[in-house]
């Protein structure tokens, strides 16, 4: 949980850095405790040997569904309730396992004005604690002008 | 062409009906939820001034995409495969869920989560049903260093019970022997 102070159009800039969330060290508790959340029960996320022997894989993965709420949480916290996450995309391009702790990041690289609120664009990923990047994506999320209108609710998307 | 492609192709722009996910959004399902995303932002609890504008409570903006579960009196599969080696346990698994036909070709197949796009457009509230259709977007194979590979775009939009749009998401599933 992070809601920090309100964040406008104008406080933003082309290649500032957002604030980080960590997540882990990762454990098989953690991943169990997603598991049931969602309700699902798949092996290569718990079952050590089905990961290694049967599926191939080079340990239990930290869940590509498990990520994706990361993704989506550093930017919300970021925008704080007067913003809107608009579009996330991400590709998971490597593999987390248990043991790593996640550094979610994003940098602004470029901004848009349109008539009632501002929309950034985001790079995001989620770097391990080697460094090593694992899910390259990206963002949009639109802000309010400062003095400007609130965001629409439900959130419309502006005219191309 | 490869006969897997060939086998493939039909499902392509197959489209589900539109499913409604058997439990509305329910509470204690969103504290589970946003505690296993280690996400206690207030918006997921009680009304409070940061919610004021989605009109109280929600839920984690991807939850709506994990309320299609199976509904009592229907088969549960981990029971089903208790004596089945091969059964990876995924039972909600992108290739078969949300009404989509499964891909028999690629029965077998283990599965990887590739990535995905989405657009968002407002949270699901405590207490609504959440709905989905979904489609076969494009399933393509591909050859890597590590053998082929087939991707699978699934196209959906889930909105809530009374036709509002939450959120649309095309997820690419990896499918690998």
């Amino acid at each position: 949980m992070a809601i920090g102070p309100e964040l406008f159009f104008e406080d933003v800039e082309v290649g500032m850095s957002i604030p980080t969330i960590e997540k882990g060290p990762m454990s098989t508790a953690h991943l169990m405790r997603w598991s049931a959340a969602m309700e699902n029960w798949h092996k290569i996320h718990y079952d050590k040997p089905f990961a290694i022997e049967h599926d191939k894989l080079p340990g239990l993965l930290i869940n590509g569904s498990l990520k994706q709420q990361f993704m989506m949480q550093v930017l919300k916290d970021w925008v704080g309730p007067g913003g809107w996450v608009w579009k996330v995309s991400f590709q998971f391009r490597a593999m987390n396992v248990v043991g790593e702790t996640m550094r979610v990041w994003g940098k602004v690289t470029d901004v848009r004005r349109t008539a009632d609120f501002g929309l950034v664009d985001l790079e995001l990923g989620i770097l391990n604690d080697h460094d090593k990047e694992s899910t390259p994506g990206s963002g949009t999320v639109a802000l309010p002008y400062r003095g400007g209108k609130p965001l629409p609710y439900p959130f419309v998307a502006p005219s191309a | 062409m490869s006969e897997l492609t060939d086998a493939l192709k039909p499902y392509i722009g197959q489209r589900s009906g539109i499913e409604v996910a058997c439990d509305s959004v329910e509470t204690g399902a969103v504290r589970r939820y946003a505690q296993a995303i280690m996400d206690e932002d207030p918006i997921y609890g009680q009304a409070c001034d940061h919610n004021a504008r989605y009109g109280g409570p929600v839920a984690p903006p991807l939850l709506p995409t994990h309320l299609f579960r199976r509904p009592l009196g229907t088969e549960d599969p981990i029971q089903a495969n208790a004596h089945n080696p091969d059964f990876d346990g995924f039972v909600a698994a992108p290739t078969s869920a949300n009404g989509l036909p499964e891909l028999m070709p690629l029965r077998g197949y283990a599965l990887l989560n590739g990535g995905s796009d989405i657009e968002f457009f407002r949270y699901a509230r405590h207490g609504e049903t959440v709905t989905v259709q979904s489609s076969y977007a494009d399933i393509q194979e591909k050859q890597t260093s590590k053998g082929p590979i087939v991707l699978v775009m699934i196209e959906s939009e889930y909105r809530s019970g009374s036709g509002e749009l939450l959120m649309k998401t095309t997820r690419t599933a990896i499918r690998r022997k």
